[in-house]
């Protein structure tokens, strides 16, 4: 059905935007890196291939006037998700665009800032590309080079954004959301590859608990604040 | 921030946004920049922190890192709700530029949200006071995009995990860094946009119908929308409208005496009405709420020296028990009058005022309307005749006086050499003659 097969695709653009907007937050840092700019290259590639396919199966869909009223509140429901993060990506790619300028790799005299953050970003990458691990193939002048590619990549997508809007006739503000307040605390989370029992995360909070597991809310037993090691 | 002090605060900040990143910059520099050492957090290291120790002895250097933090290139790692650089041993931490503060990146309400959500699933539920005031804003102003908001916090979350942990650390930091200087969260209460809301509201179909009716009461009298009678001195130039029109004329004309019948303001603003309803309230024997009234509008009006003077006067008047003019108030108005007087201004009798004119406006205005004095005076009244133009004298337009001015002129002057003086003074003469007659 047009529905799940859409819901699926919306759900792996979600999860990309996420991915891409971590990636861009490590950018001129002292993560900062070759490896980094692949990644963020390959998915922002991999974001747009999602958009594209997105776009045309709710157009598609939207445009069909047989539809029930309750199928296309649905659709323009999925619509409205689409295009908040069309629009959160496009934001992620402008910042990547400049902070990209800003902070040149080979440049000795640029210094990238000394933020805290040292570690690799592969994991969220490999995590936004659905695979194991990231294979790294780029030239080493990839911070320079791929500056035009995205350049050209973001005037893509206002582009295809602003042809939407033409389009497509959705009213976003009528659509009525299914999640109510407090949602995001109630379903379960993935047991991802994730350390257990993290003590604080800044001196202030001492008594934080980052929940285990990841599950939260009614699994009680996981919250036990040990001073166990990390297991990463 | 407000609209207007938001582009304020770009503007001139955007000056510092650019020197503040060169400054940024170079703290940078392993050699010439700041030096900086590890946290530690129990078992974690955290490198690149930074402390506000050297900073005590120049005051540039202080003032230039606390404008740092304020705008958010720098954080506080303990105390982070504070924006300011301590000259101790307080760490402090560059944030990374995604978080740097430029006009070209406005802070979204989207993101916001977001973060709230991510917070709301670290904290389970338990979210400090003002970021749930703020969740419940925008789950409210932002419903359309909730599921959006509920579906990235996740993945966010999700994603924030694969990153080990002292960079989640840092990054958990940063964020909230980020939000503290852009959703600062102590708010000054608005308490007049509080009020404006609160202020009740007409519907436009009530409010419409009320203009309506009141064009269409009170259009006949318009002297500019209708004629008004005998004629309007300023096309005329006749002035009995206005003499059979003045305050106490002893007749008043017909549509004068109508418009007593729209409301009671109307009756007590034209004084010849009111001498009419005091005649007959005087009938009545109810002449003192008058009074009354008429003293509060000279109280309120007057002159702030002769105040305490009237104020008392009105009070032995009317007030005070056994007043020869005593009025009908109830008890608690009364009390709060008397109280007021203790201590009298300007609008202390407001609220016995009130009380008063609604009494004359529900009860003895009514009465008034059907009494034999009202019949008599519309009975009286007159209703002029429309001016006619026939016994109107136009006057001499003065561009056609000195044209004929001319003209005789030169008459006299074609004609045989005479006397210029005496030309002079018959014109001058002539011309006094013809004064009168149209200089009104």
């Amino acid at each position: 059905m047009g529905k799940e097969e859409c819901k699926t695709m919306l759900d792996a653009l979600n999860k990309v935007t996420a991915c891409y907007r971590h990636l861009v937050i490590a950018l001129g840092s002292t993560s900062d890196s070759q490896n980094l700019r692949e990644e963020l290259k390959k998915t922002r590639k991999k974001a747009q291939e999602l958009a594209v396919a997105n776009r045309t199966k709710l157009t598609t869909l939207l445009k069909d006037k047989t539809i029930s009223t309750e199928d296309r509140a649905e659709y323009e429901r999925l619509w409205v998700l689409f295009s908040s993060s069309m629009e959160l990506l496009e934001v992620d790619m402008k910042r990547s665009l400049e902070i990209g300028q800003d902070f040149p790799l080979k440049v000795p005299t640029r210094h990238l800032i000394q933020t805290g953050m040292t570690g690799s970003t592969n994991a969220v990458a490999a995590r936004a590309m659905s695979v194991q691990n990231m294979k790294y193939e780029a030239d080493s002048n990839i911070d320079t080079a791929d500056l035009r590619d995205l350049q050209s990549e973001i005037t893509q997508v206002s582009q295809m954004m602003e042809e939407m809007e033409m389009k497509v006739q959705v009213a976003p503000w009528a659509v009525v959301a299914k999640q109510e307040a407090g949602a995001e605390l109630k379903s379960n989370m993935s047991v991802g590859n994730s350390s257990v029992g993290v003590i604080s995360i800044c001196e202030e909070e001492p008594k934080d608990d980052e929940g285990g597991n990841g599950r939260e809310g009614s699994s009680a037993p996981n919250h036990s604040i040990t001073l166990s090691l990390c297991l990463l | 921030m407000t609209f207007s002090r938001k582009i304020l605060h770009n503007y001139y900040f955007f000056f510092f946004f650019f020197q503040a990143e060169k400054v940024l910059l170079e703290m940078q520099d392993p050699c010439t920049g700041v030096k900086s050492q590890p946290q530690r957090l129990v078992i974690t290291i955290i490198p690149h922190a930074i402390t506000g120790n050297k900073n005590r002895s120049l005051p540039q250097a202080r003032s230039l890192g606390s404008m740092l933090v304020s705008l958010g290139y720098i954080y506080p790692l303990q105390d982070h709700k504070n924006l300011v650089i301590k000259p101790d041993a307080s760490l402090y931490r560059f944030q990374t530029p995604y978080f740097w503060p430029t006009q070209q990146w406005p802070v979204e309400d989207t993101d916001y949200a977001i973060y709230l959500a991510k917070r709301n699933i670290r904290k389970k539920g338990m979210l400090e006071l003002h970021e749930q005031e703020q969740y419940n804003h925008l789950h409210k102003w932002m419903n359309h995009k909730w599921d959006f908001i509920v579906m990235q916090a996740k993945e966010q979350y999700r994603a924030a995990k694969e990153r080990k942990k002292p960079d989640r650390v840092v990054f958990d930091c940063q964020e909230r860094a980020y939000w503290v200087v852009h959703r600062p969260p102590v708010r000054k209460p608005m308490i007049f946009t509080q009020q404006s809301i609160m202020r009740p509201r007409v519907k436009s179909s009530v409010s419409i119908g009320a203009l309506v009716k009141y064009c269409s009461t009170y259009s006949g009298h318009d002297p500019f929308l209708s004629k008004c009678l005998p004629s309007n001195p300023w096309l005329t130039d006749d002035t009995t409208f206005w003499a059979l029109n003045m305050p106490n004329v002893e007749i008043p004309t017909k549509m004068r005496v109508e418009r007593w019948t729209f409301s009671f303001k109307e009756l007590l603003s034209d004084p010849r009405g009111r001498d009419d309803f005091r005649l007959f309230l005087k009938k009545e024997f109810s002449g003192e709420n008058l009074a009354f009234w008429e003293g509060c509008e000279d109280l309120k009006w007057g002159t702030a020296v002769a105040m305490k003077e009237k104020a008392e006067h009105i009070y032995k008047t009317f007030l005070a028990r056994g007043a020869p003019r005593w009025i009908n108030i109830d008890g608690k108005t009364m009390e709060i009058t008397v109280k007021g007087l203790k201590h009298p201004h300007r609008y202390v009798l407001d609220a016995a005022q009130t009380h008063i004119y609604m009494l004359m406006k529900k009860d003895s205005y009514g009465r008034y309307l059907k009494s034999p004095v009202f019949k008599e005076t519309l009975k009286k009244a007159i209703c002029p005749d429309e001016h006619r133009f026939k016994n109107r004298r136009p006057s001499l337009s003065p561009i056609i006086i000195r044209q004929q001015e001319q003209e005789q002129r030169a008459k006299m002057a074609a004609s045989a050499p005479v006397d210029i003086t005496q030309v002079m003074s018959k014109l001058s003469k002539q011309g006094k003659e013809m004064g009168p007659r149209h200089s009104k």
